[in-house]
């Protein structure tokens, strides 16, 4: 069963701000906001928060010791070879490599837990509301079930804060 | 709104007591250890000349960039430039000091050192002093442009002095890649005559960037504490962090790979540079390089617990103001001096130039309004609020 959704379209981010904080005080519940770029100001107005910078720092941490020990391993204990009069823990030549492999691991292992997090992998289905929030709009859904007052307020008021459009869509999930 | 700052007279007698103290710690050093002095004037001199250099390039980079958040702060740089003009007249009295400090500069080393020689034709005394001349005059020139176009929008308003600030800005950073490099050769490469570098100028200037930021977000934040600048929120200190950080990263990054890639090939005629810096207890100078210039913003920079806290930049900013004196004298002194000394001359230079720079910085910035009125960013600024 499809529910039906009412969809503000704003053009400008300050407009759409000035209309989540209203429609929050009104005690409206929003179902969800897409935008063209990321807005940390969406992300503090949904009440969520993110661990994942911290998770980033562990993950370099983790990877910077990791390929510091694994570089300590091969060159010093299990297989020692002279190149050219260097100690065999030539810890500045680890450097380089370090830093990369860091980088590597950063990547990858944030790629994995996002994704993880939310729940996306390739081939999954999704729901657009509206097109035009990947070019240049800035899209806020509301379920229509969940409003206790009428529809017509809520329209009047996302109107009030500048949207350009408001509409009714039923949302199917798409491929 | 009048914000203008007064440059108390109490004040201004402590910077010229330092100034005065600076002055007969130099000449104790003169009479004394001539060489020791000299080196003295030669890390001094430059060391606040990369704060000046370094404070235009961040001016420079906010007006290019068209930077909203420092635009309230852009007096702070502005008045640093105004050390320039004092360095270069300086600078040109390292031609009574040459001998003590550039050994390419002897007859008898140009006699017999082929490699001098092969230099000869770039590091000979009257060019090396014709360079310095237009160096200066570039740089004083782009400084007192980019300093009346910022006073002309304090009068006029609209958008000429801007869009002009930007093109000289342009300017500046131009003119700036091509002096300061051949500067830095030219000033403190040149000591060690027989070993070269290119990433040297880079890093050199990186660090002059690194530090004249560090100084900057110092002075806003005591600047702040005494109450003007009541406009600095946490955003702010976060944008001064991130650049901290961001500089003590690139500047990690060039100093270790001139470092790593010079004890690789291992080659004698590189490797003579760092194993003079290995010697008695420049060692222990070379770690703590390393450690405060790089580790330790490294580390306080990363959380926001630390560095949205206006307690810890200042604390890590003085310690830089530190981390640049340990640089350019791992940088100058073992040449010339062959083992690490610091004592009376050292203190007292140092703090006489402290003196002379807090003497002309506070007489720039007295000058104008501490906050200026038509930027087009100002709101922005005052108003500067990140997520």
């Amino acid at each position: 069963m499809n529910k039906t959704s009412i969809i503000g379209v704003f053009d400008e981010e300050n407009a759409l701000m000035a209309a989540v904080d209203q429609v929050k005080k009104e005690g409206i519940e929003i179902n969800e906001i897409y935008t063209p770029y990321p807005m940390h100001e969406v992300l503090e107005a949904m009440g969520k928060k993110t661990r994942f910078t911290f998770a980033a720092f562990l993950y370099g941490f983790a990877g910077a010791s990791g390929v510091l020990a694994f570089l300590y391993y091969t060159s010093v204990i299990d297989w020692p070879i002279n190149y050219g009069g260097k100690p065999t823990n030539a810890f500045p030549s680890f450097i380089v490599v370090t830093i990369v492999l860091t980088i590597l691991t950063v990547t990858l292992a944030s790629l994995f837990t996002f994704s993880a997090r939310a729940a996306i992998y390739p081939g999954k289905s999704f729901i657009l509301p509206d097109k035009r929030s990947t070019d240049d709009k800035f899209v806020i859904v509301f379920d229509k079930s969940l409003l206790k007052g009428g529809a017509e307020k809520l329209n009047a008021l996302l109107l009030e804060k500048g949207a350009v459009e408001v509409y009714e869509k039923e949302l199917h999930p798409q491929n | 709104m009048d914000t203008r700052i007064t440059f108390s007279k109490r004040f201004q007698y402590a910077a010229i007591a330092l100034i005065i103290l600076g002055g007969a710690a130099l000449a104790y050093g003169f009479i004394t250890q001539p060489d020791r002095a000299w080196a003295n004037l030669l890390l001094n001199n430059y060391y606040f000349l990369s704060l000046a250099i370094g404070a235009s390039f961040f001016l420079a980079l906010q007006h290019i960039s068209q930077s909203g958040w420092s635009s309230m702060f852009k007096r702070v740089p502005e008045a640093m430039m105004a050390f320039v003009p004092y360095a270069g007249v300086i600078m040109l009295l390292l031609y009574f000091g040459m001998h003590s400090i550039y050994h390419w500069s002897h007859e008898e080393a140009l006699a017999s050192d082929a490699i001098i020689q092969h230099k000869a034709p770039y590091l000979n005394i009257p060019f090396f002093f014709i360079r310095m001349i237009l160096f200066f005059m570039a740089w004083i020139v782009m400084t007192r442009l980019l300093r009346k176009a910022s006073l002309n929008e304090d009068k006029t308003g609209g958008m000429i002095n801007f869009e002009r600030s930007e093109l000289l800005s342009k300017i500046h950073i131009f003119l700036l890649a091509i002096t300061f490099s051949f500067a830095t050769f030219d000033w403190i490469m040149s000591i060690d005559v027989h070993w070269f570098s290119t990433i040297f100028s880079l890093r050199n200037f990186v660090a002059a960037f690194y530090h004249g930021t560090a100084v900057i977000a110092l002075i806003v934040i005591l600047l702040h504490q005494k109450g003007y600048f009541p406009a600095l929120n946490k955003s702010h200190l976060l944008d001064f962090s991130r650049y901290i950080f961001m500089l003590s990263i690139v500047w990690g990054y060039f100093t270790f790979s001139q470092f790593m890639l010079i004890w690789y090939a291992n080659i004698p005629e590189e490797t003579s540079y760092f194993a003079e810096r290995w010697h008695s207890g420049f060692k222990v100078i070379f770690y703590v390089n390393f450690f405060i210039n790089w580790f330790l913003p490294f580390t306080l920079m990363l959380s926001q617990v630390t560095n949205k806290n206006i307690h810890v930049v200042k604390a890590l900013a003085i310690v830089l103001l530190a981390g640049q004196y340990i640089d350019l004298y791992e940088q100058i002194f073992p040449t010339i001096l062959h083992a690490p000394v610091f004592g009376l001359i050292e203190i007292g230079t140092f703090a006489g130039f402290t003196g002379l720079f807090v003497f002309v910085f506070g007489k720039a910035l007295a000058s104008a309004d501490l906050i200026p009125k038509n930027h087009p960013y100002l709101q922005e600024s005052l108003h500067h609020h990140l997520h």
